[in-house]
């Protein structure tokens, strides 16, 4: 393997980890400040269960994502030295803002997972708004350094030196807002029906108690409140692509030449060597003209509009294509269960409708949310290729020159499968053991911060 | 003083908050393959317990260190990351072993006391692999072994610039004064418990790693004009009063150690530490790889500096108040409220 694909799978797989602990991160605090703050209010044991029994799955994650999150600190220098010598001298600056974020998340998770006896319940509950605000923004400034990698601005180059740095124009880019409202929304669709999924799964199996009822609902809550505007997101985005990242946007659709009345070709397979596709799918005539510009006579700059090695190989449109299709199918799906469950919730007056077919419909949601949220990140990452920076680094200028890198490749592939199965193996363990009786006095004796035994 | 030169200070000692605090996780885990004798179990469990709630803030001093260099100085770390690309990695490799490896032993439910210790060894074993790893790294670049001529052509190479006698000593030090650092707060922790049997356990494995801790950096001295002549003549130049406190400082802790005075080798062994990396800076400043890379030849540009300054000014104002509240509500704060803790779950 060479240097170039062995540090991009090693990165690749890296975030590809590290992005669903971001979106777990983000969420779950945000979840157990709502269930903390329900059980205090209404007195009610089972909220107050559901936020100790999460605080200790969150325990678990945290600390992988963490992990996970250090990883890539140092994999940014090691794997792409020349990236980092530029990124750090131009946005540099908001990695040290994402770690204040960061820290400042560390500590209130430190407090609150292990407080819970040592603070007075208000201000335990209290302790959880830092979490999930500083998460928020930590996410926030990171997709920012991303999307100054689609759009780069703020700076200028003089004879091989980076001169005229302007801060404030490289975090306010063309495509941050974009960017970060996008993958902000994705981080609670995610963690919204994510978690809908987990009760779904054990009211289908019979477990159809008040604990798995108020979870799941929570849960598809949040799931309802942002998947609509999440979709709103997702269009606005493909059409800023147009003006700031046309190829990426020619390889979302495999657009071959630039012209009018450009189709969508929903679920086909682009044969790019051919500038065909294999299957066509299903076509919407003008389809992307229409998405772009609202009318057929918008012009879609096509892929050979820049040269061949300007533009991401053919294989990886090929990917592109796929995943972008698949993004906005599950994106669809997810909003068409959320709002049937909805309307049959308050047709039915509030009672919560329990049908097989629409618990497994709501199941297929949680994978269907995290699998999107990938399939997003390859659109953007692959959508850039072959820059690094766009139009300014090439991937395969910043790459490093040290050896042995298939061998680290080979250490960390290893090592992260190894992590997902155990971590999978323990959360379900958590996930499976029995609950107390739903009294006050009980469920406050539980201490997520006590290891857990059998 | 430059703005570089503040944000090179600022870098050193926010590498000797890391080694006072996640130098001590380290240590800790460490301590745990030390763990023997009727209080063994004990021991770990102590250690166990007083690294779980602070680790992850901890560890974050080490992000914030690497974010910092890179936009302070992103030629020299750049050059760094290719040089020393292998005994970082294995420094990553560490970081993964050991979080992962904690996080399962404490929040995941084992069911085989026999996994249980394979995580803990897991544990300690990558707990000593990181600090090893990271001091060799800063032990070669003080030793002027990284030469940085022309930043395209940077290699690295197994073993000769890295991998010397006077590194390996280095690293191995590292791992000595991180497990006198985490046993001497074990004794101020066990203490508040009233374990005097473990006070004592800890107290003789601190003394051991502190005479340890000297033995090893003597040799370090003694290697050091031949293996690494940059770090001396500097030394010789402007550092000897800051090695002389440091040696005082380290045989004071020591004492403090022996004569069961926890508090205050608590108190000497973070200025030790602090002594000890601050004779290193002033040895070498102001050069961020001597021979090759200075602090000035390394800057980002200015107006990234100064956004960088400012940013670090509003952070501290931030977390050094939240900080204090996590050491507060977890190490200073007695828990009144027993009872809470006492009834336990039936079904748990």
């Amino acid at each position: 393997m060479s240097n170039l694909i062995a540090a991009r799978v090693q990165m690749g797989n890296s975030l590809a980890f590290h992005i669903i602990f971001v979106v777990l991160a983000m969420g779950m605090p945000l979840m157990l400040c709502i269930a903390e703050g329900l059980a205090l209010w209404r007195k009610d044991p089972v909220w107050m269960l559901l936020a100790r029994r999460w605080s200790k799955a969150v325990a678990l994650i945290f600390i992988i994502g963490a992990v996970s999150g250090t990883v890539i600190s140092f994999e940014l220098g090691l794997l792409w030295p020349t990236y980092i010598n530029y990124t750090g001298a131009i946005v540099g600056p908001l990695f040290a803002i994402e770690g204040i974020f960061f820290f400042v998340e560390a500590i209130f998770v430190g407090i609150y997972l292990y407080g819970w006896d040592r603070l007075s319940p208000r201000v335990h509950w209290i302790c959880s708004f830092p979490i999930w605000i500083s998460g928020i923004f930590a996410a926030l400034i990171i997709v920012t350094v991303n999307s100054w990698m689609n759009t780069p601005a703020g700076f200028e180059v003089q004879n091989g030196k980076l001169t005229g740095i302007n801060s404030f124009q490289a975090i306010f880019n063309a495509a941050q807002p974009y960017e970060v409202v996008h993958m902000i929304l994705a981080s609670f669709v995610g963690i919204g029906f994510g978690v809908a999924t987990v009760y779904a799964i054990a009211i289908l199996r019979g477990k159809r108690d008040e604990y798995h009822r108020k979870a799941m609902l929570l849960g598809l809550t949040l799931g309802l409140v942002s998947i609509p505007l999440q979709m709103i997101a997702g269009d606005a985005i493909a059409r800023s692509l147009e003006t700031q990242q046309p190829v990426k946007l020619a390889s979302m659709e495999a657009v071959y030449n630039t012209s009018k009345d450009v189709p969508l070709h929903l679920m086909g397979i682009p044969n790019v060597p051919q500038q065909s596709w294999y299957t066509n799918g299903l076509v919407i005539p003008d389809g992307l003209s229409l998405l772009v510009g609202f009318s057929p006579n918008t012009t879609v700059e096509g892929l050979n509009a820049v040269p061949a090695n300007d533009r991401p190989s053919d294989p990886l449109i090929v990917i592109i294509h796929i995943a972008f299709d698949l993004m906005v199918l599950f994106g669809t799906f997810m909003m068409l269960v959320a709002f049937v469950f909805w309307i049959i919730f308050f047709v039915r007056r509030g009672k919560i409708p329990e049908y097989g077919w629409l618990l497994w419909g709501i199941i297929l949601c949680g994978p269907m949310a995290f699998i999107a949220v990938e399939c997003g990140w390859v659109v953007t990452e692959e959508g850039r290729q072959p820059w690094v920076i766009y139009n300014f680094l090439r991937t395969s200028d910043a790459v490093t020159t040290a050896p042995y890198l298939n061998f680290t490749f080979g250490v960390f592939t290893i090592t992260y499968i190894l992590m997902s199965i155990i971590l999978i193996v323990l959360l379900l363990r958590l996930a499976r053991q029995p609950l107390p009786k739903m009294e006050w006095a009980t469920v406050t004796a539980v201490n997520p911060a006590e290891p857990s035994t059998v | 003083m430059t703005i570089a030169d503040v944000l090179l200070s600022i870098l050193w000692l926010a590498l000797i908050i890391y080694t006072v605090t996640g130098g001590a996780d380290f240590g800790g885990g460490m301590l745990e393959l030390f763990a023997f004798g009727e209080s063994g179990p004990r021991q770990s469990a102590l250690i166990d317990e007083s690294i779980d709630p602070v680790w992850e803030s901890n560890h974050v001093w080490l992000i914030f260190l690497l974010v910092v260099f890179f936009t302070a100085f992103p030629p020299a770390f750049a050059a760094i990351n290719v040089v020393l690309f292998i005994p970082l990695m294995l420094a990553v490799i560490g970081i993964v072993l050991r979080g992962s490896a904690f996080a399962f032993k404490m929040h995941g439910i084992i069911r085989r006391s026999q996994n249980v210790r394979i995580l803990s060894r897991i544990f300690s074993v990558a707990s000593a692999m990181t600090p090893f790893f990271l001091a060799l790294a800063a032990a070669s670049i003080a030793s002027g072994h990284v030469q940085i001529q022309n930043t395209s052509q940077i290699v690295t190479n197994i073993g000769s610039d890295w991998f010397t006698p006077f590194t390996v000593t280095i690293g191995a030090m590292a791992l000595t004064l991180c497990v006198t650092i985490a046993a001497i707060y074990m004794t101020v922790e066990a203490t508040a418990k009233g374990d005097t049997e473990l006070v004592e356990a800890f107290r003789r494995r601190g003394l051991i790693a502190v005479a340890l801790t000297a033995a090893l950096g003597l040799l370090g001295l003694i290697l050091a004009p031949s293996e690494a002549a940059f770090l001396w003549n500097g030394l010789l130049d402007k550092a000897i009063p800051v090695v002389i406190v440091t040696m005082l400082v380290g045989v004071a802790a020591a004492a403090a150690l022996w004569f069961r005075r926890y508090r205050w080798a608590r108190v000497l062994i973070v200025a030790e530490a602090a002594f000890l990396l601050l004779s290193w800076g002033v040895s070498q400043y102001p050069y961020i790889i001597p021979p090759d890379v200075t602090a000035v030849n390394a800057s980002s540009p200015q107006e990234t500096q100064v956004f960088l300054l400012v940013g670090i000014i509003i952070a501290l104002i931030i977390v050094v108040p939240s900080l204090w509240f996590l050491f507060y509500v977890f190490k200073l704060k007695k828990v009144t409220d027993v009872g809470a803790v006492a009834v336990k779950n039936p079904a748990e």
